[in-house]
C-alpha cells in the first residue's frame, strides 16, 4: 500500500518537475501582492498601523498571501485528476492491481507537496523583502498549518473534479467559492475592525482560522486562540478529505 | 486408470454476460470461451458492445448479470487477481504525455510491483520490441499516433500478462503503421500470450485472429476460425448488376437460388460459381446484365449473411475519426 502510494506520488512529482514554468508563473501573483500592495500600504499605515496590526503591514500580509497562493495551488492540483480522466491515465491506474485509496492518497500528497513547496518559496521571497519571521515564529507550526490548509483544498479539488466536468464549472468554483473564502478570511486585513455583519461571515469561514494560525506561527500575531485555530482547521480538513475520498471512490 | 488427454485450458470464459446502461442493452447474453495462447478477435461495427465486454473482463465495469472468468478468476469476486494477470491497451489513449516513454513504463512497472533490476531490463526489452528504444527518454507528447500506440502495447506487456486485451489497437492509424502493429501482435503468439482483440476492421480480424466472434447489437452472431466462417456460408459469392434487379431476383428464386438485393446488387451464395453463371445468363432474357463478379466469400459476406445488413467499415471509421479528434483535444 505504501509502495503504491509512493508510485502515484512519484508520478505527480515527475509531472511537477516538467511544469517548472507553471510553478514560476504562480509565484508572480503573490510577488505582485507583496511587492506592490504590501509595500504601498506599508507606508500608508506606518502611522496608524502598528498598533492595529501588531506590526508592519508587509509582515501582516505575508502569511495571508501565502495561504491564498497555497489554497489556489492545492485546489487546482486536486482538479487535475479530471485531466487524468480526460487523457485516460486514470484508467491505467484503475486497472492496475492497487487499491483505489492508494491512488487517492498519492494524489493528495502530490498536491500537498506542490502547495507547500510554493509556500516555502514565498517565505524565502518575503525574507528578501525584509519581512522578519523572527521572535515567535515556529517552523513546525507553520508546516503543520500549511499541511492542514493544503490537504483540505486538494481534497476539495478532488471532490469538485469528481462532480464537475467542464472548464466553466471550475471557473465557477474558483470565483464563487474559493475567492470569497479568501477575501473573507482576514488574509488582507485585520478582522477586529470589520463591521459586525461582515464579521459573521469571516467567523464562519474555516479558512479564517488557517490564516490566523499561519500569522501566529509566522510573526506571532493572532486574533483567536491558536489551539482553537488548529482544531477548527483539522476538523475542516478531515471533513474535506472524507468528502474528496467519497466522491473519488464513486468515479 | 490414467487417461491421457490433450487439455485446452480456457484463458477466458464468459457465461450469459449482460450489461445494461439505463435503457440501453450494450451486451446481451454473451457466452464465449477463449483458449490459452490463441488470438481471438471480437469483430463488429461501432456500438456493438466490444469495449463494454473488454471493460467487464478487465474489472473496470460490473456486469448486470452473467459471469466471466479470466485465468480462472471471477472478474467481480476476484478482481485484484484478475488485474494482476492481465494487460490492456485501451481504445482511447491512456499514456501520461508529460512523461517520457521510459517514465511511463517505469510507473507502470512499479504499479505491478516489478523489482528494480527487472524493471530496467523489461523496459529495454519491450521498447526494443516495438522499436522505440532510441526514443526512450523523449516526452510522449512529441510522439506520433502510431508511436503512442506502440508504446501502449509495450506497456501492456511490461508485467508479462498471460492475457492481453487490445481494444481497437490500430484505430485511426494509417495502413502502414497498422501493418507494423499487426506484426507485433503476431509475435506475441510465439510468447504464449492469449490475446483478445476488438476491431471493426475486417482485414485486421482476418489476418490476425485464430478465431473470430462477430458481434452485433450486443450479441454474438457467429464465431469460428476465419475459414470456418467463410466456408459456413457456401463456396462462392456472386454479385450481379443488371437493368432490373428485382425481376432477375424473382426468377432466381423461382429456380431455387437464395438471392438477396443489397445496395442495388444481387448477391448470391453458391457452391461453384462457374456452374451457376451460365444459368444466370439463361434466366436473364429481357434483362440487360451489366456485370457479374464472383469471389470466395470474405468476412464482409459472412457479416452480411448472418446479420442481413451490409457492413460499412468506412462509416464506422468516420465516426471514430471524429471521436479520436475529440479525445486528442
Ligand atoms: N458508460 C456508458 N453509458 C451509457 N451507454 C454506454 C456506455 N458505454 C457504452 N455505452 C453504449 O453501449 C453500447 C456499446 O458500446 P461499446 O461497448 O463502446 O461498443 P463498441 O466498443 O463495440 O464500439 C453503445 O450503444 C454505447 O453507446
Ligand atoms: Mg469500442
Amino acid at each position: 500500500m505504501i509502495h503504491d502510494i509512493y508510485t502515484i506520488y512519484l508520478r505527480e512529482m515527475l509531472r511537477l518537475r516538467r511544469q517548472r514554468v507553471r510553478l514560476v508563473t504562480t509565484i508572480v501573483m503573490p510577488l505582485l501582492w507583496l511587492g506592490i500592495i504590501g509595500n504601498a500600504f506599508n507606508n500608508a499605515f506606518k502611522t496608524v498601523g502598528s498598533s492595529l496590526l501588531g506590526g508592519d503591514f508587509l509582515s501582516f500580509l505575508t502569511p495571508g498571501i501565502l495561504i491564498m497562493t497555497m489554497v489556489f495551488t492545492a485546489t487546482i492540483s486536486g482538479i487535475t485528476t479530471v485531466f487524468d480522466r480526460e487523457f485516460g491515465f486514470l484508467k491505467e491506474m484503475l486497472v492496475a492491481p492497487i487499491k483505489r485509496e492508494s491512488i487517492l492518497i498519492g494524489k493528495m500528497f502530490g498536491g500537498v507537496s506542490q502547495a507547500i513547496l510554493q509556500g516555502i518559496i514565498i517565505i524565502v521571497l518575503a525574507i528578501f523583502m525584509g519581512v522578519s519571521f523572527s521572535g515567535a515564529s515556529s517552523i513546525p507550526g507553520m508546516l503543520l498549518t500549511m499541511f492542514l490548509v493544503s490537504i483540505a483544498f486538494v481534497s476539495l479539488g478532488l471532490a469538485v473534479a469528481s462532480k464537475i466536468k467542464s472548464m466553466e464549472g471550475f471557473q465557477m468554483i474558483m470565483n464563487f467559492l474559493i475567492q470569497p473564502m479568501i477575501f473573507l478570511s482576514g488574509a488582507f486585513y485585520p478582522v477586529k475592525t470589520l463591521p459586525s455583519w461582515l464579521k459573521i461571515f469571516v467567523r464562519i469561514n474555516p479558512l479564517t482560522y488557517g490564516v490566523d494560525a499561519m500569522r501566529y506561527f509566522a510573526i506571532g500575531i493572532n486574533e483567536f486562540n491558536v489551539i482553537l485555530d488548529l482544531t477548527i482547521l483539522a476538523i475542516f480538513s478531515i471533513l474535506l478529505i472524507l468528502l474528496g475520498g467519497h466522491f473519488f471512490r464513486k468515479t | 486408470m490414467q487417461r491421457v488427454e490433450k487439455m485446452q485450458r480456457q484463458a477466458i470464459k464468459i457465461e450469459g454476460l449482460v450489461k445494461r446502461f439505463n435503457d440501453i442493452i450494450a451486451v446481451n447474453e454473451v457466452s464465449l470461451e477463449i483458449n490459452e495462447g490463441e488470438i481471438f478477435a471480437l469483430l463488429g461495427p461501432n456500438g456493438a458492445g466490444k469495449t463494454t465486454i473488454i471493460s467487464i473482463l478487465a474489472t473496470l465495469l460490473k456486469p448486470t448479470s452473467g459471469r466471466a472468468y479470466v485465468n480462472g478468476y471471477n472478474v467481480v469476486k476476484e478482481a485484484e487477481k484478475v488485474r494482476k494477470s492481465i494487460g490492456i491497451v485501451f481504445q482511447d489513449p491512456s499514456l501520461d504525455d508529460q512523461l517520457t516513454a521510459r517514465e511511463n513504463l517505469d510507473i507502470h512497472a512499479r504499479l505491478y510491483h516489478i523489482p528494480k533490476e527487472e524493471r530496467r531490463r523489461r523496459i529495454r526489452e519491450v521498447l526494443e520490441m516495438v522499436e522505440l528504444y532510441e526514443r526512450a527518454d523523449s516526452l510522449v507528447k512529441t510522439f506520433s499516433g502510431g508511436m503512442k500506440r506502440r508504446l501502449e502495447i509495450a506497456r501492456g506487456l511490461m508485467h508479462k500478462p498471460s492475457v492481453l486485451f487490445l481494444d481497437e489497437p490500430t484505430l485511426g492509424l494509417d495502413p502502414q503503421t497498422r501493418r507494423h502493429i499487426w506484426n507485433y501482435i503476431k509475435k506475441l503468439k510465439n510468447e504464449g500470450v492469449t490475446v483478445l482483440l476488438t476491431t471493426h476492421y475486417m482485414e485486421e480480424a482476418d489476418s490476425l485472429a485464430d478465431r473470430i466472434a462477430i458481434i452485433d447489437n450486443g450479441k454474438i452472431v457467429v464465431f469460428g476460425t476465419p475459414s470456418e466462417l467463410k466456408d459456413s456460408i457456401g463456396g462462392d459469392v456472386i454479385k450481379i448488376r443488371c437493368s432490373n434487379v428485382s425481376k432477375l431476383k424473382d426468377r432466381l428464386h423461382e429456380n431455387g437460388f437464395d438471392a438477396k438485393i443489397i445496395n442495388g446488387e444481387i448477391i448470391l451464395h453458391v457452391n461453384v460459381a462457374e456452374k451457376v453463371i451460365p444459368k444466370i445468363f439463361s434466366l436473364s432474357s429481357g434483362i440487360e446484365i451489366h456485370s457479374i463478379m464472383y469471389k470466395e466469400p470474405s468476412l464482409e459476406d459472412v457479416f452480411l449473411h448472418y446479420t442481413g445488413r451490409a457492413y460499412r467499415e468506412e462509416e464506422a471509421s468516420g465516426i471514430d475519426r471524429i471521436r479520436m479528434r475529440m479525445v486528442r483535444r
